[in-house]
């Protein structure tokens, strides 16, 4: 469902990505783990086709991100880092105009607005304003965003940042559920929760991927085994990684 | 074309549920009632005795009165148009928005279009005021329809000249107060050049002493300049226009205008594919 190939991002001359290669397939649930400013930002934006990629080819569901936008895009849902939304506008005119642009029939619309606010826990929040919202409920309205149309693969950006543990569990379990019938590609700094969702874990660091981990490879019987596993696995993949760059140079 | 609409939407929308749309509407209504009242004044006091005016008969209506009025709030328009753009895409860059809407299955046209419409938008609600007014004269006097209509059409397109000027400001900067502070900047740029353009001889400036060859490359290169900087200005083109003499050139000017500047903003927005940073 989403293949990068070779895709290396520079900023001026600071390079975020360095040849990166992975692969989605149907139905996966992906964790991206890694450091502060390891790139995993910045290759959701590039999959997304918010920002292009310096060199590479990035893919959603067989369309080329850069050549043919309007197609990935139509079957992306995106929730961005920090969740930008237009503060002014109440909680069921933005799903609706997002529904709108994502070319939802104006009869359909209402339904699929609230099944999406039934979906994210937003029931009776319809006339609420974006600006006064917790930190919480931006973060539901932008998955809600994320889950209109019901596009076949979801980018979510650290989904579970900010939020309060009740709603990091209930946000775990619909990404879970969401793993079901979606192609799941999700960010996070914390390691059981990648344990909890994810059948596979891409771990970068300084733009490069340094290992990747099937779930299943961890023997624990719980959860909570499982991340105490990969914690040890993502500190050693670090640690190579740091202990190689220092030898290179 | 749906999607423009729905930008356009909420783009409109958003003009009234922050103060802007208000503050901007609210000032124009002043601005354009004390006008109407200036103008009126004026008015009045030539035909009741004009030949101190050096008037032989009551001065027309439409010559003295509406068209001075309406090119009057064309260059109102032109002091608030920045108010009304410089959100536009400045705000979504700062806001972060931004990230959603070039995500969305949207095309950059769609994208730019909705807002300029939505700022046309906002240009239609204060001719909405003008309305008011032109209707109270309407009501006591015969109005001649060619000098209103091409007149209020003039301050129309005014402001979707400066608009489009305003939007492509937007799109190159991320702080509202830089975009705003930027058209405003080059819209009273282009008011002055007008006033300036008035003053620049209209022969051949370069003293006689130069060779011939020399003098008539400068003639031609002066022509250019001042022809360039005269057609520049904004309300000159208004001023004919608006007293319902049409020529093709002022008809062109101001869709030329915007076309250069939403181009302009194409290309600015497309840039974000071939720029090396974010």
């Amino acid at each position: 469902m989403i293949e990068v190939q070779g895709v290396s991002k520079y900023y001026g001359t600071i390079p975020a990505l360095r040849d990166v290669t992975f692969q989605v397939g149907q139905g996966e649930v992906i964790g991206f783990l890694g450091p502060n400013g390891a790139g995993k930002s910045t290759t959701m934006r590039i999959l997304t086709g918010f920002t292009p990629a310096s060199r590479g080819t990035a893919r959603v569901a067989g369309f080329e991100v850069h050549q043919s936008p309007l197609e990935v895009k139509r079957r992306v849902g995106y929730l961005p880092e920090r969740v930008p939304l237009y503060d002014e506008m109440v909680v069921g005119a933005f799903l609706r105009y997002v529904a709108e642009i994502k070319g939802i029939a104006r009869a359909a619309r209402t339904t699929e607005v609230g099944r999406a606010m039934e979906r994210c826990g937003l029931l009776g929040m319809e006339k609420r304003t974006l600006r006064n919202l917790s930190k919480g409920y931006r973060q539901r309205v932008g998955l809600a965003q994320a889950l209109l149309g019901s596009p076949p693969v979801l980018i979510l950006d650290e989904p579970t940042v900010g939020l309060d543990p009740r709603q990091i569990i209930e946000i775990r379990k619909m990404i879970a559920e969401l793993g079901q019938d979606h192609t799941v590609l999700l960010s996070t700094h914390i390691l059981p929760e990648v344990a909890m969702v994810c059948q596979r874990v891409l771990i970068l660091n300084e733009g490069r991927i340094v290992a990747e981990n099937r779930m299943d490879q961890f023997q624990g019987g719980d959860a909570e085994a499982r991340a105490r596993e990969l914690e040890s696995a993502f500190m050693a993949a670090i640690t190579r990684d740091r202990a190689l760059e220092e030898g290179a140079a | 074309m749906r999607n423009t609409w729905a930008v356009c939407k909420r783009e409109f929308a958003s003009y009234f549920s922050t103060p802007v749309g208000y503050a901007a509407a609210g000032i124009f209504a002043a601005l354009a009632g004390l006008g109407f009242a200036v103008y009126f004044i004026d008015y009045a006091t030539m035909s009741q005795s004009p030949r101190l005016y050096g008037f032989t008969t009551a001065p027309d209506f439409e010559e003295t009165m509406l068209s001075p009025y309406l090119v009057f709030c064309g260059q109102m328009i032109m002091f608030l148009s920045p108010l009304l753009t410089m959100r536009l895409i400045a705000e979504e860059r700062h806001r972060g928005t931004i990230e959603l809407l070039l995500t969305y299955p949207l095309r950059d046209r769609e994208v730019i279009f909705g807002k300029y419409l939505a700022s046309l938008g906002m240009v239609a609600v204060l001719l909405l005021f003008v309305a008011v007014q032109v209707a109270l004269v309407g009501y006591y006097t015969r109005v001649e329809p060619a000098v209103l209509l091409l007149g209020v059409l003039t301050v129309f397109l005014m402001g979707a000249a400066f608009s489009s000027l305003g939007l492509f400001v937007s799109s190159i900067t991320r702080n509202q107060v830089t975009s705003g502070t930027l058209a405003f900047g080059l819209c009273l740029l282009l008011y002055f050049t007008g006033i300036m353009g008035e003053y620049l001889p209209k022969t051949n400036p370069t003293p006689t002493a130069w060779p011939d060859m020399a003098r008539a490359v400068a003639g031609i290169l002066y022509g250019l300049f001042r022809g360039f900087v005269t057609e520049l200005d904004l309300d000159a083109h208004a001023k004919q226009m608006a007293q319902g003499i049409v020529r093709p050139s002022d008809l062109v000017y101001y869709p030329l205008f915007s076309i250069f500047f939403l181009f302009l903003t194409f290309r600015a927005l497309e840039s974000r594919n071939w720029r090396s940073g974010s």
